[in-house]
């Protein structure tokens, strides 16, 4: 019996360990030499020590890019806020339901390479928004959403809202679906309105789901890069104005052949998820004491 | 809750029958306002989307951008779709997502299966360590990996500007390696041991009692993976150039340059790459809700 058990298991686990040695395993040790280099991925990288993280304390744009990227972080507690309300609003036998479920779901499966051409043409100069906005007297001159340097950030953000609430509701309405009726019962017999059902049944039950959806969609706006990508034309917005970490690591990578120096972006961004997923797990701990 | 017994008697039902009324009224008007809720909701969702679908029909004579916005097309045409599919491979883009997301989502489930049953069922050396080896590879981003993985793709696997080059790094997901060890996990331990004693190998535990049982698990993970694999983006636009090897995302993209300003036939070359996810969605919108709901339940 055990002599039988002795290589399966690690045959069964082969093809999965040889491919994350691949393409997780490798490029994570690999992007630590590069990132003491100076390296345009055509010539043999040349080791520089720390040259590369010295330049990047002095780099105005980076500190653009990581003020940026925090400031994103602002989408997770809307996000959650809304997709709980959104849960809720759904969480009820009425007909045709199951069609306004689907609707809510479609900009997750759109892709955001869609959705970002979508939203750009509604927030053009000569776009929809600006359009009804002069057709109702609220403005004179066209608004320049995406030329002005204060908004391209917050609309990127709106757009991550709109695109994530119906997914993440998903989540919350298959939480919601878990927790008894009687527990609501029990609420509304002990005098509860509707709101302070939600509030003292309703949220104690949801938070698994509050902090998966809290890991999930912090760690995807650390990284946002597509929204930006779009609505900004692959600029990262003017004087700087959208650049995201994701977003200057890939254009110091892949737009100026700065693959040393991007490589030293990278691997402050994998220290920031590494704070990020030490909070997430102490947190999910936490959540999670009752299996 | 039963009031049948006493509609029996005549001078109650009226009073009963008035509240029901009443109360049919006040339900009918609390529908209303739910309804009147999810029918906004729905209109912000789908907006930009029939904006889209509303401009790629609209022909030079339409305007696009008056004030205030027109909206339904006086002539509805379909010559901005022909300049798209004209100027662009679409069906090509569309041919090329399909392969990869297929060939990604079904090795994927495959692979992940494999690793899964002896991290869930076998005891044996290594096997913490392997899983928190899996549980860090969660945490290192995709982006971090994209310079190294670049350099391997042109000097060592060759496969730069190639399908194979967006399928070999999805071919694995420690994500759903923890999903599928989930699935496992709740299969009665009898049961494998019984098939033990009726003489089936590992392998074929695996494949004949394991598989069939987490099947809504294996199709809730294959389709998250296809739409997530569908919808990449980074890292397809870095390998694939070649007009004809684009996905779809990719070729979108590419649109977004060629037709810069020209928003009739971005609009449908958007609304063209749009439509299909959109019937796959609904076609297998029960899975999506499975999966996810599956995901958090730890």
């Amino acid at each position: 019996m055990t002599r039988r058990f002795a290589a399966t298991p690690y045959l069964f686990l082969a093809p999965a360990l040889v491919l994350l040695a691949i393409f997780v395993a490798y490029p994570m040790v690999a992007v630590v030499w590069y990132s003491f280099t100076d390296y345009d991925i055509v010539r043999p990288p040349v080791f520089v020590g720390l040259d590369n993280y010295q330049q990047l304390l002095g780099d105005e744009v980076f500190r653009l890019a990581l003020t940026h990227s925090f400031l994103y972080l602002i989408v997770t507690p809307i996000l959650i806020v809304l997709a709980i309300s959104l849960a809720i609003v759904v969480n009820r036998s009425m007909r045709g339901i199951h069609v306004f479920r689907a609707l809510y779901f479609v900009p997750a499966v759109s892709g955001s390479i869609a959705i970002g051409l979508s939203w750009r043409w509604l927030f053009e100069r000569n776009g929809f928004i600006n359009s009804s906005l002069q057709a109702m007297g609220l403005i004179d001159t066209p608004i320049q959403w995406l030329g002005n340097p204060s908004l391209v950030l917050p609309i990127a953000m709106l757009l991550t809202i709109w695109a994530g609430v119906g997914y993440y509701s998903v989540i919350f309405l298959a939480g919601l679906q878990n927790i008894p009726e009687e527990l609501y019962d029990a609420a509304r017999i002990d005098g509860c309105s509707d709101l302070q059902k939600h509030r003292h049944v309703s949220l104690p039950g949801l938070r698994p789901q509050i902090t998966f959806v809290a890991v999930i969609s912090s760690l995807a706006a650390l990284k946002v890069f597509d929204e930006i990508y779009v609505l900004t034309n692959r600029t990262g917005g003017i004087l700087d104005s959208g650049t995201t970490i994701v977003f200057y690591l890939w254009k110091q990578a892949f737009q100026l052949s700065h693959a040393g120096y991007a490589s030293a972006i990278a691997i402050v961004l994998l220290a920031i998820t590494l704070v990020f997923s030490v909070v997430n797990v102490r947190l999910l701990e936490r959540g999670q004491a009752e299996p | 809750m039963s009031r049948t017994t006493a509609s029996v008697a005549e001078p109650v039902v009226v009073p009963e029958r008035a509240g029901r009324i009443q109360r049919g009224i006040r339900r009918g008007l609390q529908n209303a306002g739910w309804y009147t809720v999810l029918v906004a909701l729905a209109v912000i969702t789908v907006f930009p989307f029939a904006w889209m679908l509303l401009t790629s029909l609209k022909g030079p004579l339409d305007p696009i951008t008056s004030v205030p916005p027109q909206f339904l097309p006086s002539e509805v045409t379909f010559a901005n779709y022909e300049r798209v599919l004209a100027a662009l491979p679409i069906p090509r883009f569309f041919l090329n997502s399909v392969i990869a997301s297929t060939v990604t989502s079904l090795l994927n489930v495959l692979v992940s299966a494999m690793a899964a049953y002896p991290l869930a069922k076998m005891r044996f050396r290594g096997r913490t360590a392997i899983f928190y080896a899996l549980l860090a590879t969660l945490i290192v981003p995709a982006q971090l990996t994209y310079i190294p993985s670049f350099v391997l793709a042109v000097n060592v696997f060759q496969y730069y500007d190639t399908l194979p080059s967006v399928i070999f790094p999805g071919l694995v997901s420690a994500f759903n390696i923890f999903l599928l060890r989930q699935a496992f996990k709740a299969v009665p331990n009898d049961l494998i041991d019984a098939a033990r004693v009726d003489g089936a190998g590992e392998w074929r535990i695996w494949w004949q009692v394991l598989l069939p049982i987490v099947r809504p698990s294996l199709a809730a993970v294959a389709i998250f993976t296809f739409v997530v694999s569908w919808n990449d983006f980074l890292w397809p636009s870095l390998m694939l150039h070649d007009r004809d090897g684009m996905t779809l995302p990719v070729g979108l993209a590419a649109l977004q340059g060629f037709f810069s300003a020209d928003f009739r036939s971005i609009a449908a070359g958007v609304t063209l790459t749009v439509l299909p996810i959109l019937l796959f969605f609904i076609a297998a919108q029960r899975w999506f809700v499975r999966g996810l709901a599956g995901a958090v339940k730890g």
